[in-house]
């Protein structure tokens, strides 16, 4: 068995330090966020990790008003669904946008989110 | 491949219970197992759809308590959780089980308590059905998942508000004919459009209610099933799952777990979507409705807004979705959402729905969605 190209734990460790990283197969091109095993594509194993710029568009959003216990205190916030320039797509929270000024096609760029606790959640600010 | 037929249902009235959903469960057994003329003791298998149990009543396996409350203990008792299409799953897999020759006789359904918690309890529970690391760390909500769907159906295709809020109008209107449903009430486009904004562009009007309830059928094969009063036969039952990810679905105005679990009833039936006369179809969300029609191929993709506002839809239309009234009047009891609608479709094709009947409807759909777009199930029905 070979070792996975990108755990989870990884990509979310590289993305606290501001890269966001995909993996890209090998023998067919296709490009996938990690974690994943066989390609869907042409179901290879050959995964390459690969730096994405963290450029991208908004392909849909959502402000959400009633939210979860963990997150009741940051309403209202705005989630949105970005089409990376590389082909991937990603969900993510949307900060320091006037929630006013969000709109399909709008360009953002990746910023990573870092809790209290440590962990890093995806987010998008101003291109 | 044996045929298998749907000889019983049961549901109870949908709202809040002060009854565990194992008891909701059973109640809706024994009106099952009454209109199927059967005793208890016929039940050779308990197929069982529960999604929150563990949240809202610190309760695991509850197949096997459904059972011991139903009075079954000793029964093959399997819980399904696919999220809101649980009992759906269960139908499925009931239906390989009589046809495969294991059983005669197996009952399937679900039950689900949430309105025993707290609004935001149970929105963090639902949420749960969404991806832990990637997902739920955004706050990612229900509302806000089929909120995605919209925006991007209203970008691609011009779907409006108001299109959406005609769904909700439609499926109230009906739900005022169907005594268990939670809301039997009328609502106005204009209602809809000025109601609380939940997650953006739904608001609260366009969403489902958190509802108590529990559903029944009773499958039985063919040597059972002629010698019951009514029996409506299994024409096909069909599952699909997607990318679990929002990110990794390419196309957020398309569910393509619908469209593929569609296409496969359809093949398993031999019939296309003009043969169907009565859909029963997952509106957790007014979009969901929209989205689900185009995905079943009753209207081609982007039509299903129109369709919805035309009056296509409605009782009295072109197909009539969701005579009950739908999960958004009707309630939507997550595990047992699945067991309800097959109920409808069934009482439908019995021509016994009384006010809310589809005048000679011949061949029925049910299509069940669960979480994120990510299972659905589709079934076909018709009768003798």
């Amino acid at each position: 068995m070979t070792e996975p190209a990108l755990t989870q734990r990884r990509f979310f460790e590289k993305a606290g330090e501001g890269q966001l990283t995909a993996i890209r197969c090998g023998h067919c091109g296709e490009l996938a966020i990690p974690p994943r095993e066989f390609c869907p594509s042409c179901s290879h194993r050959r995964w390459e990790p690969v730096g994405l710029s963290g450029e991208g568009t908004i392909a849909s959003y959502t402000i959400i008003r009633v939210a979860p216990r963990a997150h009741a205190g940051d309403v209202p916030y705005a989630i949105a669904a970005v089409q990376m320039k590389e082909g991937v797509s990603m969900l993510g929270r949307v900060v320091d946008v006037p929630l006013a000024r969000l709109a399909v096609g709008l360009p953002v760029r990746f910023r990573p989110l870092v809790s209290s606790g440590g962990h890093t959640a995806v987010g998008f600010g101003p291109a | 491949m044996r045929r298998v037929a749907v000889i019983g249902v049961g549901v109870t009235k949908f709202g809040k219970h002060d009854r565990t959903s194992a008891e909701l469960f059973a109640e809706a057994a024994v009106e099952a197992l009454t209109d199927a003329e059967l005793p208890a003791s016929a039940v050779q298998a308990l197929y069982y759809g529960n999604v929150v149990g563990g949240e809202t009543e610190k309760q695991l396996h509850t197949g096997p308590q459904a059972a011991s409350v139903l009075g079954i203990p000793t029964v093959p008792t399997t819980r399904f959780e696919t999220a809101c299409a649980s009992s759906h799953a269960a139908f499925r897999h009931a239906v390989m089980d009589i046809a495969s020759g294991t059983s005669d006789v197996v009952l399937v359904g679900g039950a689900e308590r949430v309105l025993n918690v707290t609004t935001e309890e149970s929105t963090e529970y639902f949420a749960y059905a969404s991806d832990a690391r990637w997902e739920q760390t955004l706050g990612l909500t229900f509302p806000g998942v089929f909120a995605l769907v919209a925006r991007a159906h209203m970008a691609r295709h011009g779907t409006t508000e108001a299109q959406m809020a005609a769904v909700a109008v439609k499926n109230h209107k009906h739900g005022t004919l169907n005594p268990k449903a939670q809301f039997q009430k009328e609502i106005t486009v204009e209602q809809v459009l000025k109601s609380a904004m939940v997650a953006d562009p739904l608001k609260l009007y366009d969403c489902c209610p958190f509802t108590d309830g529990g559903a029944a059928v009773v499958l039985a094969s063919e040597e059972v099933a002629r010698k019951a009063r009514r029996p409506i036969w299994v024409l096909a039952s069909a599952a699909a799952s997607d990318w679990m990810l929002i990110g990794d679905k390419r196309d957020l105005s398309r569910v393509p777990a619908t469209e593929r679990a569609a296409a496969a009833a359809y093949r398993q039936a031999g019939l296309g979507p003009s043969d169907v006369d009565v859909v029963e179809l997952h509106d957790c969300f007014t979009i969901a409705e929209i989205v689900a029609t185009e995905g079943l191929g009753l209207f081609e993709p982007g039509a299903g807004g129109v369709a919805a506002e035309r009056g296509w839809t409605s009782l009295g239309g072109k197909i009539p979705v969701n005579p009950s009234g739908g999960l958004k009047a009707k309630g939507h009891p997550i595990g047992a959402t699945g067991a309800a609608q097959i109920a409808e479709i069934v009482t439908q094709l019995r021509g016994a729905a009384d006010r809310r009947q589809v005048e000679g409807a011949k061949v029925g759909l049910t299509h069940t969605l669960g979480g994120n777009t990510a299972t659905v199930l589709v079934s076909l029905f018709g009768r003798d």
